[in-house]
């Protein structure tokens, strides 16, 4: 493992079937990426994927999960293949609730003012800090940021977040709630996470013939060249697998396609 | 008990084809299963290949039953199942190597599957079998099912596992057989039944 802010390589390689090959090699390190989905589109998985890849690579990473225990999400990554309950053991992969950190930092309220968002930021990094963490993901920023009620707080809550682990080397994964992932659809809750991000993947769904197909998009990485296609997906016990969508199947029954 | 005679003709013509060979297999509605016992049977048996079997024309289940019925076992292949989810109940089977996609109208998420299958099996040679093109365009516009076959037999051949594709050419759209006739790179034609 490479201490944190030291590193040979200038790609974070994320080790997920056919991801690296869009990103040219990986999303460049220390990036921040919104991974902007709507509900069951494979956010989470992603996001797991990434951790238990990094860790298999020797990593260290972290996962700060709002949307379900700790205790249930762990479960939920046994189902990868290549996971080792000893990544857990040795602290390679490090879980935290988000409700246990707001219990601890005294967060425990309904809206975050300017100094309980700097707390927050200061834990989170204090935290990747003193692991060494490489990667991280946070599940779902959407919920966090629910409780902050100014999108100038929001603005400023991500990019001093994203600006200090960037200076640590952390690739970090925001996970984002979408309700529709459609070409005319914000990348985003509140707006401002899509203008933070180096970096935007989206996942949602096509509707053929009354069955949902899963899709990933690139639409925005800084610092290396991509693929913008849709790529159909698949969540294996391998992992994600990625496929270009086929040209003539991306486009939704709505827009005329089967010739209604 | 067999109920036909296989086609030695077939078996002849797999051993001038190479692991990144594609090949179009065009046969009838009378002779599909026999067609396709002849064509799978040399490649389980003679070449020792494992695979993977996609089932757009009959349920998987029929498809072992078939083959166990002229004492062939099929177990060690994996099937993609592409009817049985739309019939209820139609996914209660009693074979372990038979995996579902919900419609074959998913067109993206057969080849991840079977690219899924491949990675998990440790066979030295593979190939896949489409069964068949023809039962495909029943769901599939023309342009998409074209444009699938292309990636299909590009992505396998670059695996170097080796694609058997199915057809019974009269029920198959003539931009999609021409397009197959292009990819292809080996023709077995029994697409004329002969009646003695």
């Amino acid at each position: 493992m490479q201490p944190a802010g030291q590193y040979s390589r200038d790609r974070c390689i994320t080790g997920v079937h056919g991801l690296d090959e869009i990103l040219r090699g990986g999303i460049p390190y220390g990036s921040t990426v919104l991974a902007s989905g709507t509900c069951g589109s494979g956010k989470t998985t992603l996001g797991m994927e990434f951790l238990v890849r990094g860790a298999d690579a020797g990593e260290a990473c972290a996962h700060f999960t709002a949307t379900e225990p700790s205790v249930k999400l762990l479960e939920n990554i046994r189902q990868f293949k290549f996971f080792d309950v000893k990544m857990v053991d040795s602290g390679l992969i490090n879980v935290f609730d988000m409700d246990v950190l707001y219990s601890w930092l005294g967060l425990e309220k309904s809206s975050f003012d300017l100094d309980d968002v700097h707390s927050l930021i200061k834990a989170i990094v204090d935290i990747v800090n003193t692991i060494g963490v490489t990667r991280l993901v946070i599940d779902s920023v959407t919920t966090l940021c629910y409780k902050i009620k100014s999108e100038q707080l929001i603005r400023d809550f991500l990019f001093t977040l994203g600006k200090k682990l960037a200076t640590l080397g952390c690739t970090t994964i925001l996970i984002a709630e979408i309700t529709s992932a459609t070409e005319n659809a914000h990348w985003s809750s509140f707006g401002v996470e899509e203008a933070i991000a180096d970096g935007i993947i989206v996942l949602g769904d096509v509707e053929r013939m009354g069955h949902l197909l899963r899709f990933l998009q690139v639409v925005k990485m800084r610092g290396t060249s991509h693929s913008r296609a849709k790529h159909a997906i698949e969540l294996t016990p391998l992992g994600v697998m990625l496929t270009p969508m086929l040209k003539w199947g991306a486009v939704s029954d709505t827009h005329n396609r089967w010739g209604a | 008990m067999k109920m036909f005679d296989l086609d030695q003709g077939i078996a002849d013509q797999l051993t001038e084809v190479s692991l990144n060979s594609a090949i179009q297999v065009r046969c009838g509605n009378s002779n599909a299963f026999m067609v396709t016992a002849s064509t799978l049977i040399p490649l389980l048996q003679a070449f020792e290949m494992g695979g993977v079997y996609i089932s757009a024309s009959r349920g998987a289940a029929e498809v072992i039953q078939g083959f166990e019925a002229i004492g062939v076992d099929v177990s060690h292949i994996q099937f993609i199942d592409l009817v049985s989810s739309g019939i209820l109940g139609g996914t209660t089977v009693p074979y372990s190597n038979v995996h579902f996609v919900d419609s074959p109208i998913m067109l993206e998420s057969v080849l991840l599957r079977t690219l899924y299958i491949l990675k998990t099996t440790d066979n030295e040679r593979n190939f896949i079998f489409l069964d068949s093109v023809n039962s495909l365009a029943i769901y599939n516009e023309d342009r998409m099912l074209a444009e699938y076959l292309h990636t299909f037999i590009n992505t396998f051949r670059q695996q170097e596992v080796l694609t058997v594709i199915l057809n019974v050419p009269d029920q198959t759209p003539p931009l999609v057989l021409s397009n197959l006739d292009l990819y292809c790179t080996d023709l077995i034609d029994r697409g004329q039944v002969v009646i003695h």
